[in-house]
């Protein structure tokens, strides 16, 4: 392999891991503070990606990258106000079902209202073609580019990570997020109204998902099954990570999308890298890589 | 979340008959699960009084505690209880603390992962707030050395200081005590003792749960004996001691 391909591979795994990432933060994060599996997490996404097509189609996609984060917070305010909160004391199956159970409802109304195809997603002038990357790197030889989108989607999916994380460690709002992730009821007892925060806690959570569709539509599709099948490798990623653990969750993303690039000229091998590395990983740390003790035991 | 009217108005016919005291459970019934453990409970305690709370292990002591912070569980299914004209019965657990219940639970619940510091302000996240750091540290000089410290990992007493410490930064009318001496080396228990002495100074309203009666004893004014998830007794803290036969039958000491 030339320093060239290892370069690009480098770069498909980190875009491959950065939507990852972005998926299996909110899957994560709204595991590890409500402790609720939330399989619907897909069809955020999807819904996000669709919202994205039309908005951007009819107003711009810088007013889709302002609008549709904020619409679903909003959608995930009232799923977990509406639905979700019912299920906080009841077993992870039944949590698993219902959320899972409001994926396909919600993947089937998609289909009857914009059919089962994919909808063409039109990238914005300033995000298409490539980057002339051999003219920013020195030890490339000749001439390489990469898709100017997905470097775009990469640094977004870092962004975000180092909002949430700031958000988490710095604020007020973190800190008793953080305090009620291990000791929901002593926060009670000190006055704190935690479900509150918890409510806006899955918010955050859809809005990233939501952040996910705009950037990730325009590289996965936009169709009624894409939720679905990036459900999977985001839940690996949470259960590689350790569940409820963010850092685990990014290292995981990095793993999965890496190993998937690596194995691009195999075919055979990359259909199953990602569930092989599952299964090694766990089998070595029955918790995941970084996951807590008691946490889904 | 705001008070819905159909809560307020839950609350005004909740109000008594006659009169409740500054502290009051009347009929409390509660479970945990299924199991029935808080059987009709009732007692007064007056404004500035230390009550022991005593009996045998699985009296219910620990469960009255949490049902007067109101904690899910075990959950009330009958009775009232009242605190300065307040209605405790009808609120949820953040909801009692703000009308200034706070519960210092059996192993302290210090909250791991982040500092002394930051307990602290936990603490002080809803209003109505007591004590201000300042003041808590100068009366707990031991907490100020180590407020930048992770709370969990210090010393058992030093967690019990704290957790002391966290409720005092709350507006109290009523300090509930779970345990306050258990799991602690003597001359631990000896510090903790001193820093009762100086709570039992402020004139806070409080119940206290304790294994250890006679240290218990100490500080109360009158006492309460559980049995069964009934009250067996209640009287004056010298009533139980000068008591051979109460303390054989439902203390052991």
């Amino acid at each position: 392999m030339t320093i060239n391909s290892v370069f690009l591979q480098l770069l498909t795994g980190l875009q491959l891991g950065a939507i990852y990432a972005l998926i299996a933060l909110g899957l994560t994060l709204i595991f590890g503070t409500l402790g609720v599996v939330n399989f619907a997490h897909g069809a955020l996404y999807m819904l996000a990606a669709y919202c994205a097509v039309i908005i951007a189609g009819k107003m711009g996609f810088l007013a889709a990258i302002v609008l549709v984060p904020i619409m679903l917070f909003v959608v995930g305010i009232a799923l977990e106000r509406g639905l979700i909160r019912y299920f906080y004391n009841r077993p992870h199956v039944d949590q698993i079902l219902v959320t899972f159970g409001l994926a396909i409802v919600v993947e089937e109304v998609v289909k009857w209202i914009f059919g089962a195809n994919n909808i063409p997603f039109k990238l914005p002038a300033w995000g298409n073609g490539v980057a002339f990357l051999h003219e920013y790197i020195p030890f490339l030889e000749g001439f390489v580019v990469f898709p100017k989108w997905r470097l775009i989607l990469v640094a977004v999916s870092l962004l975000t990570v180092f909002a949430l994380f700031a958000l988490l460690q710095f604020t007020r709002f973190g800190l008793i997020v953080r305090a009620g992730m291990r000791e929901p009821e002593m926060l009670r007892f000190l006055g704190v109204d935690i479900t509150k925060r918890f409510a806006i806690v899955f918010g955050l959570g859809a809005l990233i998902a939501g952040i996910a569709g705009v950037f990730g539509g325009p590289i996965t599709q936009v169709s009624p099954g894409v939720g679905m099948n990036l459900l999977v490798p985001s839940f690996l990623v949470v259960v590689i990570g350790g569940m409820g653990s963010l850092a685990g969750a990014l290292i995981a993303a990095l793993m999965l999308g890496m190993a998937l690039a690596f194995t691009a000229e195999i075919a055979s091998l990359q259909q199953i890298i990602i569930y092989l590395i599952a299964v090694v990983v766990l089998l070595g740390r029955p918790r995941g890589l970084l996951g807590k003790k008691g946490v889904m035991e | 979340m705001s008070v819905t009217t159909a809560e307020a108005a839950a609350r005004e016919s909740a109000k008594p008959q006659d009169a409740p005291a500054y502290f009051e459970c009347r009929d409390v019934h509660a479970y945990y699960g299924e199991s029935y453990i808080v059987q009709g409970v009732s007692f007064e305690v007056k404004e500035n009084e230390i009550v022991a709370l005593l009996g045998r292990n699985g009296a219910g002591k620990t469960s009255t505690l949490r049902t007067i912070a109101r904690a899910s569980e075990p959950h009330v299914t009958s009775g009232e209880i009242w605190l300065d004209g307040q209605a405790i019965h009808t609120r949820k657990a953040h909801e009692a603390a703000r009308t200034g219940i706070q519960l210092v639970p059996e192993d302290r619940r210090i909250i791991p992962g982040v500092t002394v510091e930051e307990n602290l302000i936990l603490a002080q996240v809803s209003e109505p707030k007591g004590w201000s750091l300042e003041r808590i540290y100068e009366a707990f000089p031991r907490l100020a050395e180590r407020r930048r410290q992770e709370a969990s990992t210090m010393s058992g007493g030093e967690q019990q200081m704290l957790a002391v410490a966290r409720a005092l930064a709350r507006d109290l009318k009523l300090l509930l005590l779970d345990e306050p001496y258990e799991g602690l080396a003597p001359q631990i228990v000896r510090e903790i003792e001193r820093i009762m002495m100086e709570v039992k100074k402020l004139g806070i309203t409080t119940i206290i749960v304790e294994q250890n009666a006679i240290a218990a004893l100490e500080l109360a004014d009158s006492a309460i004996i559980l049995d069964m998830g009934q009250v067996a007794f209640r009287g004056s803290a010298k009533d139980v001691l000068d008591n051979p036969q109460l303390r054989q039958e439902y203390l052991a000491i």
